[in-house]
């Protein structure tokens, strides 16, 4: 891992100065902003179990399939196309520091985004809240559900990350992750919702069901419940993409 | 430059390199040396497998068998090892179009192991020595020309004062005048760092070039000094005589000295007849030919050996078979 921090130092520059990052962040911002919006508007017209927050925390899933594509799809992509990597990897860089440099570097412009987003809430709050009354911007729900989005966020960059070494195209590497991130965020409710209990040879496939489901994960983290298995699963789902990504990057010809 | 390590017999070695895309062998027990300090030019037709050599060289490609080295450093055993001796360019020269000059040559010679405490001082020097200082450096490189940007990776591979140098198609796409900077720049080089270059200019690579290495579909056809090959591979003489007489006189005092002697005729002028006179390989003939047709009352205008030069050797070895190949 020679050579990390100045890779680490270059991508987070690049990540900088690149329009790909400036235009999802503006469609992060301008997406979370409306979400918000529609979120305040509704519990201003009706009584409802949740806050506007945690409302507008529950469609994470629409910037994470719409804007982390995004961020991770020209990371290897773009480079293996032009040529670039084979460069990097021309010096005494070794892939491993490669991949784990441009994982961090985008995982950290992806919680960089949602930490952007919490001022839609303070801003709520600063202007049309009252003091004591947490319903507009309830800080334990805002900041549970942020350490949600970034524990799970390093498996969701990994397997962004993953798919962009896979292929030459950005845009294949867009489409890829989508449908990966699709499928993970949905594999849970999904199987959860097959009708397990009738089919007996299916019966293993519960408790795996259970631990993927994404929705729950937030859930527990925003009402500030500390599971090891969902830090367990994003872990070493996180470590099983970079691994195959270091391997792709290896195997590269 | 590194300094520890001792000096190696050859500064790069490949022996029996063979590369298969399935079916397909792009290299093939492929076998050559560059010593330390000595500028190879690499040469081959398109398709030959000079970058897919190259490739496996730098470590950017593992061969399907076959060892390579650098600076006795086993490329496949210890990549990294063999990495920190080497700079490589590839053919396109690929370049992160939203850097700077400067910026990128400084992450590149971090990544390179320079010494922290030197990384502006060989960024400032590799600038002036491919003179980018003035017209480049701040500039940024998707804005460059290509001329500009091949000194880019010029100075890039220049950067930590590596042992070896690989260098694809260094001159390729640049005008006359960028063609001799770069040309004078790899020739300073001479002595210093071990230079593999490859290049379809062959004139280019005659001018600045210890030896040549020459293959064709993969196989080395032939391999040594510019001068060995031409004996080697073009051991008959020729000359080209411009002079009053006719041919057939001219071939009848040729044949007086040399009975396998031909003529042929040129594009004459002014009044005077050119003339290519051919000699078999090894005649002695070759010696005294100008005497001799003095000596049969031929008037002679200019008389001179036709040099053969590196296209006519390329020709020469791109035409024969592989096996034929004479290992020095």
């Amino acid at each position: 891992m020679r050579h990390f921090r100045t890779l680490l130092a270059h991508e987070l520059r690049s990540a900088a100065v690149s329009w790909n990052t400036w235009a999802a962040a503006g469609l992060f911002l301008a997406l979370m902003g409306g979400i918000h919006f529609f979120a305040l508007v509704e519990g201003s017209r009706a009584p409802s179990d949740r806050t506007p927050v945690e409302s507008t925390l529950w469609f994470f899933w629409l910037p994470l399939l719409c804007v982390l594509p995004l961020l991770t799809m020209r990371t290897f992509a773009e480079e293996r196309r032009s040529g670039t990597l084979a460069a990097l990897l021309t010096t005494p860089a070794s892939a491993a520091a490669v991949v784990w440099a441009k994982f961090l570097s985008t995982w950290i412009v992806w919680v960089v985004f949602w930490l952007l987003f919490t001022l839609f809430p303070f801003l709520t709050v600063q202007r049309l809240g009252t003091p004591g009354d947490l319903r507009l911007g309830d800080p334990s729900i805002l900041w549970g559900g942020l350490c949600f989005i970034a524990v799970s966020g390093l498996l969701h960059v990994a397997i962004g990350i993953l798919c962009s070494c896979v292929t030459r195209s950005s845009a294949l590497a867009a489409l890829l992750a989508f449908i990966s991130l699709l499928a993970m965020t949905a594999a849970g409710g999904a199987l959860e919702s097959l009708p397990i209990e009738s089919w007996e040879w299916l019966g293993w496939l519960r408790e795996p069901a259970a631990h993927l489901r994404t929705f729950g994960h937030l859930q527990d983290f925003a009402a500030g419940i500390l599971d090891s298995r969902p830090i367990v699963l994003y872990g070493t789902g996180t470590l099983l993409c970079l691994g195959l990504a270091i391997l792709s990057v290896e195997g590269q010809e | 430059m590194n300094e520890a390590a001792p000096l190696p017999e050859a500064a790069v070695v490949a022996e029996k390199l063979t590369k298969r895309y399935g079916s397909l062998t792009a290299v093939e027990d492929l076998s050559f040396s560059v010593a330390p300090g000595e500028i190879v030019g690499f040469l081959g037709p398109n398709g030959a497998g000079k970058s897919t050599t190259m490739r496996i060289l730098s470590g950017t490609m593992s061969g399907t068998s076959g060892r390579a080295s650098i600076w006795g450093v086993s490329v496949a055993l210890d990549p990294a090892g063999a990495k920190r001796h080497l700079a490589y360019m590839p053919e396109n020269n690929p370049l992160p179009e939203e850097l700077r000059v400067e910026e990128y040559l400084t992450l590149r010679a971090r990544l390179k192991d320079v010494d922290p405490a030197r990384v502006d001082e060989r960024v400032r020097k590799v600038m002036d020595d491919c003179d980018l200082t003035r017209r480049a450096s701040g500039r940024l490189i998707g804005q460059l020309s290509k001329g500009f940007r091949q000194r880019v990776g010029i100075a890039d591979a220049l950067l930590a004062e590596p042992r070896v140098v690989i260098l694809d198609e260094p001159t390729i796409g640049l005008d006359p005048h960028q063609i001799l900077g770069i040309r004078d720049l790899i020739r300073s080089l001479r002595g210093k760092m071990a230079v593999l270059i490859s290049s379809h200019i062959l004139h280019e690579v005659e001018q600045v070039c210890d030896k040549v290495v020459i293959i064709n579909r993969g196989r080395l056809v032939a391999q040594g000094r510019t001068e060995d090959l031409r004996r080697e591979l073009l051991p008959e003489a020729s000359f080209t005589v411009v002079t009053r007489a006719d041919e057939a006189a001219l071939l009848a005092a040729c044949r007086a000295t040399e009975p396998a002697a031909t003529v042929s005729a040129l594009p004459s002028a002014e009044g005077w007849n050119s003339f290519r006179i051919a000699l078999p390989a090894g005649s002695a003939a070759r010696e005294t030919l100008a005497g001799a047709l003095i000596a049969a009352g031929i008037t002679l205008r200019e008389i001179a050996e036709d040099r053969f030069g590196l296209e006519d050797i390329f020709l020469a070895a791109t035409r024969r078979a592989p096996g034929e190949v004479r290992r020095p």
